[in-house]
């Protein structure tokens, strides 16, 4: 699967329908432990946002580090870096779409996963 | 289950670094505790201690054992209880239980951490480690960019303003001044000064942030029938209630990200146990790594309501002659955040506030006491709830 088809998974509980991200042993909600693999969806809310300058460690990036918690339409939602090189004008309701890129390094090694940018893309990402 | 009662207390000043090795500094807090005590050649049932990461900061493991035998407390039975920042009151929790079940009459509980061996980058990550591994910790996040979303999330809910979120810091550097066992006793801050400091994590300043710390704190711990029977002097100060909760590793899978909910459930528990309710307490330690948590674990323990807690600050409720002072030892801000020896030194403040042998911190007549310690960010509470039993 290319880079561009990587879609962002969560684990709908087929006993109670929870939509569990991360995946857990069992369900947070009745304990279940059979799941469905759903996409959490193409394009998200952000709900709010930081900016890091003093990240962690490993974080090979040029601080800030921009972190944030988005909601899919779903009702999911998630933590994640944000891809966004001007962020001033952001807005707590902007709309996000998940891509998948390199997040940190950890004890040498390079660690993958989504992350967000603008859905509407008026600028190039930094961290890609 | 039998009373437990805190017999003796003691404490290293916190510092960035404190001189001495891990061991140095938990042995000076134990002795101290056991002087206090009066029980210097005593032998002990158990000894139990606190830190949360002495592995990866000290290159030390095993540490309980190192402790029993730099204390010269052979054969006494020992382990290291680990539960992140809260590591100290878990500690205290399960002493209790040692005692309250009747397998034990005398223990000690010792917390120590020694954090100045690394960087700050490099703490910051250990620090982090204790978030959830593949949903936080691998994307970056660190403990002040959780803060920092939280502060986001209820300035925009509850319309709390830079200036209240400041006069808590203010508060609690005011109060660290008058502590000479706080790390940052030589700085007091204004609202102006806080509001300039530097970002850390926007909108989390400097100021609003606990520092990086080494210290350890102890308790001498019996049952009441050993505190009769050994004479104390000093009053005694009765473990009246504990509260312990979880909540969902990750902050947004929580019911609502901008409450603590394990605070809630904790305090709760503590309250019904020792059978007094929120508006009894006469002194509070709380959990204020970032100054927002003061501000919403006083409202999730129930000194306020929802939304009121920055304004309370404001108002000088929560200042040492408020209606309820908070954190009059700093806090985490001030008197500093040795991670496993947090929670036992709260408990050292609130033993020296109920007996009255705080000094120029002093709250008046304290009698019940309230201590909140904290692991992760949020989702697990440990509450202690004190009180002086003459």
């Amino acid at each position: 699967m290319s880079e561009e088809e990587k879609k962002m998974i969560g684990f709908k509980c087929k006993k109670c329908s929870r939509i569990n991200y991360p995946k857990r042993a069992r369900c947070l909600s009745c304990k279940g432990m059979e799941f469905e693999e759903v996409e959490l969806g193409k394009e998200c809310e952000l709900v709010t946002y930081t900016q890091v300058y003093n990240p962690p460690a490993g974080y090979k990036g040029d601080p800030p580090l921009m972190l944030g918690i988005v909601k899919f339409p779903n009702g999911v939602l998630a933590m994640g870096q944000l891809a966004i090189d001007h962020p001033k004008d952001l807005k707590l309701s902007a709309k996000l779409r998940p891509i998948w890129g390199m997040l940190r390094e950890i004890g040498g090694k390079e660690v993958f996963g989504f992350k967000f940018e603008l859905a509407k893309k008026e600028q190039t990402s930094k961290l890609k | 289950m039998r009373e437990v009662t805190i017999m003796g207390c003691g404490m290293t000043k916190f510092a960035r670094p404190l001189p001495g090795s891990l061991m140095d500094i938990a042995s000076e807090a134990s002795l101290k505790a056991i002087e206090d005590a009066g029980a210097g050649d005593r032998d002990f049932d158990a000894v139990y201690f606190a830190s949360m990461a002495c592995g990866e900061f000290a290159h030390q493991t095993a540490a309980a054992t190192a402790l029993v035998d730099e204390l010269a407390l052979i054969p006494a039975p020992t382990h290291r209880i680990e539960n992140g920042p809260a590591s100290g009151a878990s500690a205290i929790r399960d002493a209790f239980f040692g005692i309250a079940s009747g397998m034990y009459d005398l223990v000690l509980v010792t917390g120590a951490e020694k954090m100045s061996t690394v960087s700050g980058a490099v703490a910051t990550d250990l620090i982090s480690t204790m978030l959830h591994h593949e949903a936080e910790y691998l994307h970056g996040a660190t403990l002040p960019s959780f803060a920092a979303m939280l502060t986001r999330l209820y300035m925009k809910r509850y319309g709390l303003t830079e200036n209240q979120l400041a006069a808590v810091a203010v508060k609690n550097h005011e109060n660290g001044s008058k502590n000479p066992y706080a790390q940052l006793s030589h700085k007091k801050c204004t609202i102006e000064g806080v509001k300039d400091s530097i970002m850390i994590a926007d909108p989390i300043r400097m100021y609003h942030c606990c520092p990086v710390s080494d210290g350890g704190a102890s308790l001498v711990i019996c049952s009441a029938e050993k505190a009769r029977e050994l004479g104390i002097k000093k009053p005694l100060i009765k473990i009246a209630g504990l509260g312990q909760a979880t909540d969902a590793h990750t902050l947004q899978e929580r019911e609502d990200p901008a409450v603590l909910k394990s605070v809630q459930l904790a305090s709760q528990q503590a309250f019904k146990m020792a059978g007094l309710e929120p508006k009894d307490i006469d002194v509070a330690e709380v959990h204020d790594a970032f100054e927002i948590l003061e501000i919403v674990e006083s409202e999730d323990a129930g000194f306020f309501p929802k939304g009121e807690g920055g304004k309370a600050a404001e108002e000088g409720k929560t200042a040492l002659d408020g209606e309820l002072p908070i954190n009059p030892s700093g806090g985490l801000k001030s008197r500093g955040h040795a991670l496993g020896a947090t929670g036992l030194a709260q408990a050292v403040e609130l033993v020296w506030q109920l007996r009255g042998e705080a000094g120029e911190r002093q709250v008046k007549d304290a009698k019940n006491a309230y201590a909140l310690n904290f692991g992760g960010f949020g989702d697990n509470s440990v509450v202690t709830v004190l009180r002086r039993t003459d």
